[in-house]
């Protein structure tokens, strides 16, 4: 027992004292739209896209416009390294998270404002300073894994307020992962239930947010808001730790991080 | 692999199979359908690294169940059925497994054409009854307490001992077997490994190899070596998290707040190699997605330093008397049962079974590049937590050797337009949980018509069961951890 606290003392604190805001730049990230035009006639991104994620479309006959939904993302970068153009490019925030599906939807048909920058949704701040978050997983783990990633000593979010509980009576916020299939529906639904107002609903990761790849499947894995209302979408596949804390302080504050 | 086709009839077919599984090195690898019109044995020869696949053509949808002979087969069956529709006549104990409540009785999501008929009612399900003075039951799930995937357990209890646990899959029933096969080829690994993101990196790995063994083609050496080293990079983060779980379930929270900052370094390393955590999107067929050649050197000093790092808190888990008496003799899985029930991975190595896929069946650079099995005879938690231990160690050890003796090339090569008609291709996987298989079979157009998926968490849930009989359910969470099931995999 000792020799381990003596290990512990030397090894120091790990924890990352700021969230970052950008990710390291050997991170896979979601992508993002820049002014540059697209070539005519290439359809690279929308053909490799495996969720169907891209359109492409032209604007009365000119210029061509190019839509990427987030929701659907799953942030295999393919369409960011074969972007002949530099039309798509990656984006490296860490504020992925917004509270309308439609906020989700890039698109270089509207101004770039809307491409770059989040909009942040001012409710009121109901919560105080901490939330008790229920998570409810109905997918294959990996946003799992990174939630469990959030509360390890590296990204530390309890520091924040934000913990995990083991129960749906004492919790304020249902962080709901995976694509919610059929069999889910029911049990998703009574854990929401078991929730004392006021509750928030949280889509961590993109199946969440969409179905992601099981959407429109015969298990009617459609994503959480096929089921309960969502309050916040966390996009990515998985998101990684420092999006969901982030989302998550944005949830709780009701306002962004910066003016923290 | 090379593949053995033959037609088996019903009637012979369990005694054939109960003769082949005698045989030593031999195991019962896949039972499944392409459409619902015949069955579908693979069976594995690990000596020669073969594989024998045997068609049984069916008249009706009743067929002779192989578990009264074959036991391990039990679970697959009431898998086939729910699927297929494919009864198995004899089965001792046939409940739905993927399948239940939220679909209709007549719906059977893989025969071609199927659809729900509102005539008939929903799936039922019946657990098993404990009967005696003083029995009762406790209902868990389907969701837990902690952040884990869903699924229902039913303990039957005399006082604080576990008589029977009755296990309640299919909650993450999403469908992907069928909604591989109405995908693109070029696709299709995006939802492989959606399947259990925990082993992203075994499940890609897995179709890769199925479907370059259905096209014949070999790929460039060093992409086999990249996804070695990705596999075993992987299997050092899982494995590394799981004994994180373990100390954590016993209370020793130094050493799993330790080890759950150490995963961090694994999962580092994954970032390198591919800019994923969890490496998604690394290996796909015909090779990897991309060559990591400038962060080797940085990969390879990350390696050391949690070969170093790492040493400390196992130690410190393995040297502590409490620790050792909370995981000594719980949960134990013999021998035999752990044959019986084709038990696979750390499970069956610690329950003395010398069996690492790794040893015998391509994937990656395996089994060119062999390695020692590290296995324990006490089939006990403690044995579990030895044998994944042993395995954090060997396989960074082996990554080490990975990257020193990497050799130079491509690391991709273009898979034929086309895939061959009428044909089979088999990907078996050592994943970090065990032997992963993966099966594809093409039409007579050249079309995939079927994808199948066997994770090893289906052969070892049943382990589960057995471990915790006679158990204090305290313990339960225990067993569970040391398991380290998935079950998402076995829902897909």
């Amino acid at each position: 027992m000792l020799k381990l606290l003596a290990y512990l003392l030397k090894e120091n604190v790990v924890t990352i004292k700021e969230i970052p805001p950008t990710l390291p730049a050997e991170t896979r990230s979601l992508p993002k739209l820049t002014e540059k035009e697209c070539a005519p006639q290439c359809e690279t991104c929308r053909d490799l896209c495996p969720t169907n994620a891209i359109s492409i479309y032209s604007d009365e006959g000119i210029k061509r416009n190019v839509d990427i939904d987030l929701s659907a993302c799953i942030n295999c970068s393919l369409c960011i390294s074969q972007c002949p153009t530099g039309t798509i490019v990656r984006n490296d925030t860490v504020k992925t998270a917004r509270s309308q599906l439609s906020e989700l939807i890039l698109s270089t048909a509207t101004s770039s404002d809307l491409v770059t920058s989040i909009k942040v949704s001012e409710t009121d701040n109901i919560f105080g300073r901490s939330i008790a978050c229920r998570v409810v997983s109905t997918g294959c783990s990996a946003c799992d894994l990174e939630i469990s990633a959030c509360t390890n000593p590296i990204f530390d979010m309890e520091r924040f307020g934000i913990s995990i509980v083991a129960s749906p009576r004492f919790a304020d916020v249902l962080l709901v992962t995976g694509p919610v299939p059929r069999s889910m529906h029911e049990a998703l639904k009574s854990c929401y239930m078991a929730m004392s107002e006021p509750r928030k609903v949280v889509a961590v990761g993109t199946c969440a947010c969409s179905g992601g790849v099981h959407r429109d499947g015969y298990t009617e894995a459609n994503g959480v808001a096929a089921v309960l209302p969502v309050d916040l979408f966390i996009p990515g596949c998985p998101p990684h730790p420092w999006s969901i804390v982030e989302g998550l302080l944005r949830l709780m504050h009701g306002k962004s991080t910066d003016s923290r | 692999m090379r593949l053995k086709e033959l037609t088996v009839l019903d009637i012979d077919r369990a005694a054939m199979l109960q003769e082949r599984l005698h045989q030593p090195g031999t195991r019962l690898g896949l039972i499944t359908s392409i459409d619902g019109a015949q069955l579908i044995t693979l069976i594995l020869h690990t000596v020669s690294g073969e594989a024998e696949l045997w068609h049984t053509p069916l008249q009706s949808n009743r067929y002779q169940s192989l578990t009264p002979h074959i036991a391990q087969a039990h679970w697959q069956e009431r898998s086939v059925w729910d699927m297929f529709g494919l009864f198995p006549v004899g089965h001792p104990r046939l409940k739905h497994n993927l399948l239940h409540q939220a679909f209709r009785e007549s719906f059977f999501p893989l025969v071609p054409g199927a659809l729900e008929d509102s005539a008939f009612p929903h799936r039922s399900h019946t657990p098993m009854k404990v009967s005696g003075s003083g029995i009762y039951e406790v209902p868990v799930g389907p969701i837990h307490a902690g952040i884990i995937e869903p699924g229902h357990f039913r303990f039957s209890c005399l006082g604080e001992v576990v008589y029977n646990l009755e296990i309640r899959l299919g909650y993450l029933h999403r469908g992907v077997e069928k909604r591989i096969v109405e995908t693109p080829l070029s696709k299709q690994r995006f939802i492989a490994e959606a399947v259990a993101s925990d082993s992203a990196v075994a499940y890609a790995l897995a179709h890769a190899t199925a479907i370059e063994d259905l096209c014949d083609i070999e790929v460039p050496d060093r992409a086999l070596y990249l996804r070695s080293l990705a596999l075993e990079v992987e299997r050092v983060a899982m494995h590394i998290s799981d004994l994180g779980g373990l100390a954590g379930d016993i209370g020793y929270l130094g050493v799993a707040a330790t080890l759950s900052r150490l995963r961090g370094v694994a999962l580092q390393m994954g970032e390198l190699i591919c800019g994923s955590r969890l490496m998604r999107g690394f290996v796909c067929p015909g090779g990897v997605l991309l060559d990591p050649d400038n962060h080797l050197l940085q990969l390879q000093t990350l390696t050391a330093q949690l070969q170093n790092k790492i040493l400390s808190p196992l130690n410190a888990l393995l040297s502590n008397q409490v620790a050792i008496d909370r995981l000594d003799k719980i949960g134990r899985v013999s021998r035999r049962l752990a044959a019986d029930f084709g038990l696979t991975g750390p499970t069956a190595r610690a329950s003395d079974l010398v069996y690492d896929v790794r040893q015998h069946f391509p994937h990656g650079i395996y089994p060119q590049v062999s390695l020692a099995v590290n296995s324990e005879s006490g089939g006990d938690v403690l044995s579990r937590t030895k044998v994944r231990i042993a395995e954090v160690k060997s396989s960074l050890n082996i990554i080490q050797s990975f990257i020193d003796s990497m050799p130079a090339g491509s690391v991709f090569r273009n898979l034929p337009r086309d895939l061959p008609a009428n044909s089979f291709g088999i990907g078996v996987v050592e994943s970090h949980r065990g032997e992963l298989i993966h099966m594809a079979c093409t039409d007579e157009f050249g079309k995939l018509k079927r994808y199948a998926i066997k994770d090893a968490s289906v052969n070892n849930w049943t382990a589960l069961a057995i471990a915790v009989r006679s158990n204090l359910l305290a313990d339960f969470p225990l067993c569970n951890k040391s398991f380290a099931l998935s079950y998402g995999g076995h829902d897909l």
